[in-house]
Formats: C-alpha cells, structure tokens, sequence
C-alpha cells in the first residue's frame, strides 16, 4: 500500500520501507518535524529530492493531480490537529468527503456518527448542540477525533493516525486503541498506519511492523 | 548620485505584475475547465453561500450607496440643466447605467468580498486545510476556487443591475422630495433614453467585473504559503490589482461599445 524507495528529503535520507495489505505499523519519528516531512513526502504533499513513493502501487509523484486524488480517496487520514475545514460545522465537517465522493446526505450517516461517537466516549445528549458549532475553538483533541470520525466514514483501505493519542488521558487513549483496532479488522485487507514522535503515546497499539529512529541509509 | 528612478526596481515590480496576471489567467481557464465541478452538492452549497455572504449581504449597503449616488447626480444635473426631463434622464443613464452601476457596485464588492476571499483562502493555505482536502480526494479548485468565482461574478451581476436601479429611481424620488423635482416626469425620461444596448453594456461590465474580482482574490489568496504575515500582503495586492483590472476593463469595453 505504501512503498518508500531510497526517498531523500530534508531530515531523511535513502529511507525505504513497505506496508502490505492487513498490516499494522508504527512509525515513531525523532521529531515533529521529521514526521511532518515524512507525512508530506507519502503523501506527495513535499517531493522527495531522491527516490520514489509509491501508494496503491502508483508513483504517487509522477501520476496526474485527478489520478492522485482517485488514490486519496482510498485513504482515511486523521491529522493531529485535525484537518478541518474552519468554515464548516463539525456536522458539515464530518460528512464533507462522503457528501462529495458519494452524494450522499446527512440523514444516511446519523446512526453511523452516533455509533463512532458513542465509542469515542462522548455524551450522546449533547452531541446535536456539538454539530452545529464550528471546530475553531475546540481543543485539538476533540479536532483530531471529528477528523477521525470523518475518515472512518469513508470506510478506507488505508488509515493513517498522525499521533492520535498525544494529549488524551488515558482512558480516551484506551478506548481510541480499541475503536482504531476494531475498525482495522472490520475490512479485510485493510492497513493502518500510527505515525507520531511520543513513542510513549504508540506503547498500546499492537502492530506489525515498527519503525523508528530514521537515519541515514535506514531500511526494513 | 542620487538615484532618482530605480530602474532595477521597476522592471522587478513590472515582471512580478506579469507573473501576477498570467497565473490570475491561468486559474480563470482551469476554473472554466472545471465548472462542471458545480454539479457536486457541496460545490453548489459553497456557491450559494459566497452568493449569501456576497450578493445578499450586500444588498442593504448597496442601496444607501445607490441612493446617495443618485441624489447626488440628479441635485448636479438639475442645478446645470433645469428642469429638462429628457436630458436629466440621458445623463442619468450615461453616469449611472452606463459607468457607475458596474463600477459602484465592483467597488463594493471589492471592499467586502475580495478581501474577504484572499484572506479567508490565505488563512486556509497556511491552516493547511488545503492539505487536508487533496487527502480527502477533493480538488481544492473544484471546492473552494469554481464556486467563490461564479458566487462573486453572479453577485456583481445582480447587485449592479440593483444599484442602478436603487440611484436611479431611489435617489429621483428622495430628490423629487427634498427639492421639488417632479418624480413622474424625470421618470419618463429617463425610460425613454433607455435601451437595451445600454443594459446589455452595463450587464457585460458587471459579468466581466465578477469575474476578475473573484479569480483575483482567489489567485492570490491561494498564492499564500506557510506564514500568517503573508496573507494581509496577498490581500493588499488582490484589491489593487482586482481595482487596476476593473477599471482597465471598464475603460476598454467602453471604447468598444461607444466609439
């Protein structure tokens, strides 16, 4: 699903990997910064001064911008901060790609948004009031779990979490564990990707592969 | 010696303007390309609300605006002509139909939303939540940039054609009660000097006008990189230049139309 060849960029160098189908990885960076330019670089947001990424078996650099997107689609990101679109309500913000992709309407995802919600460990009682305001003053935590929310709804093949448990308290941490494991074998095939610097944060989740302490000529 | 003409400067400022123009140009063609995009859902609902934030909201400025426009000019013109109905109405509509509907109402818009656009795509630029769409398989051109600039030039179209009518008939009947202008009178006037070529015009230059505001600010807005100091620069630029545009094309649609 994802395949690093020999990518040099800023803080890494001659880095090369691969995550198959149905795998479960940790990547555990030096710093923020090195996991911002590593997250850049697959997801061609940055292109690597040397090597080559391939996503879904495509050169995620040398493909057109309408086939890239294709490939995005596949994949369910929950960024650290979120990702959110500011001007949109958190209700708005939730059913965004799947209003978009599938042209479906809000009414087809209630039950879906309550369930997640519900996992998520958040008050059922409040969440009507909770979708109608809009994600700017929320902490960066409740950001990241509508994020989440958003990409599970799209029910993708690959997930990747950008330190999903960084500043959760411990039981948020656990059930985030159990939710995250539960929807990683609910479609066969399906990878998931926890990426952050804190390997503390990671020590829970139960993976494949691990991989850490990028240097120089680092391969797995 | 002092030197009084920085060349080196100039030609940088002029090249940078040239750089400006064609990238304006080239996301005008791709969002022409693209305006199919307005058949997805969420496209059409951020058109509606750049028509809300941008036509609707506007409405109320718009017709003070227009009336004190209108007052102005018909208080200008019965001091200088009298009361000559016909000739009141054929000044009206070279002023008001003809140069000041586009061009009030393109000023406005500039003031409210082209700023409002580059910012608000610049803050989105630097929030990396145009990041964050690519990942989602959405093409930001298709849901941020299509629909602001049809929302825009569909506004300017219907808040010139709203102007023109709040000067002249707004400002004809405050004017007819402040100074005793007959109201009726100038009216038909100003109906009989009317055509639809005049309108036509008029209409071409809010369309035109529309459409470079919008592309403008959404050109720069997006030009914003990392920084957040960066977005009042692109906002600065986008009204000068979306100002220098209008009236540019303001003047050459009206060499064409009326030579």
């Amino acid at each position: 699903m994802i395949k690093l060849e020999n990518i040099t960029v800023e803080n890494l160098s001659s880095v090369s990997f691969e995550i198959k189908e149905s795998s479960v990885c940790k990547i555990i960076t030096s710093s923020d910064y090195q996991k911002r330019i590593f997250l850049n670089t697959i997801l061609a947001l940055q292109k690597p001064a040397e090597g080559r990424v391939f996503l879904f078996g495509k050169d995620i650099n040398s493909i057109s911008e309408k086939e890239s997107f294709e490939i995005f689609r596949k994949i369910g990101m929950v960024w650290r901060e979120g990702g959110l679109i500011s001007n949109l309500k958190v209700w708005e913000n939730i059913t965004l790609p799947i209003w978009y992709h599938m042209g479906k309407g809000a009414e087809d995802f209630e039950e879906m948004v309550l369930d997640i919600f519900k996992e998520m460990g958040k008050d059922i009682s409040e969440l009507s009031a909770y979708m109608k305001k809009l994600p700017g003053p929320l902490p960066v935590h409740e950001k990241r779990l509508i994020g989440m929310a958003r990409a599970i709804l799209m029910d993708p093949d690959l997930m990747i979490y950008d330190s999903l448990f960084e500043g959760l308290n411990f039981q948020m941490a656990e059930r985030l564990v159990r939710l995250t494991t539960n929807f990683h074998s609910e479609k066969p095939g399906r990878s998931s990707v926890y990426i952050s610097s804190d390997e503390q944060s990671l020590k829970d989740v139960k993976a494949d592969i691990v991989l850490k302490h990028f240097g120089k000529g680092y391969t797995t | 010696m002092l030197q009084i003409i920085n060349t080196e400067r100039i030609g940088k400022n002029v090249l940078n303007a040239i750089s400006h123009l064609k990238g304006t140009y080239g996301l005008f063609i791709n969002s022409i390309k693209n305006i199919s995009a307005l058949k997805i859902a969420p496209v059409r609902m951020v058109a509606y609300r750049q028509l809300y934030f941008t036509g609707l909201e506007a409405l109320s400025k718009v017709a003070i605006i227009g009336a004190l426009i209108g007052i102005v000019i018909i208080t200008q013109v019965t001091n200088i002509v009298g009361l000559n109905a016909l000739l009141i109405g054929k000044i009206l509509l070279w002023t008001v139909v003809r140069e000041l509907g586009p061009l009030f109402a393109a000023i406005i818009i500039i003031a409210r939303s082209c700023t409002a656009v580059a910012s608000e795509l610049g803050s989105m630029k630097v929030n990396r939540e145009v990041d964050s769409l690519r990942i989602m398989g959405i093409d930001p051109l298709d849901y941020l940039i299509v629909p602001r600039i049809v929302g825009i030039t569909v506004s300017v179209f219907i808040l010139t054609f709203y102007f023109q009518i709040i000067a002249i008939a707004g400002g004809l009947a405050l004017s007819s009660v402040l100074i005793d202008i007959p109201f009726l009178q100038h009216l038909r006037g100003i109906f009989s000097a009317l055509s639809l070529f005049e309108i036509g015009i008029s209409l071409l230059k809010s369309a035109v006008f529309g459409m470079i505001i919008s592309t403008v600010a959404c050109y720069h807005g997006f030009r914003v990189q990392l920084s957040i100091t960066e977005i009042p620069q692109v906002t600065t630029i986008a009204v000068m230049q979306s100002l220098f545009l209008v009236f540019i094309f303001d003047g050459i649609i009206t060499l064409i139309s009326f030579l």
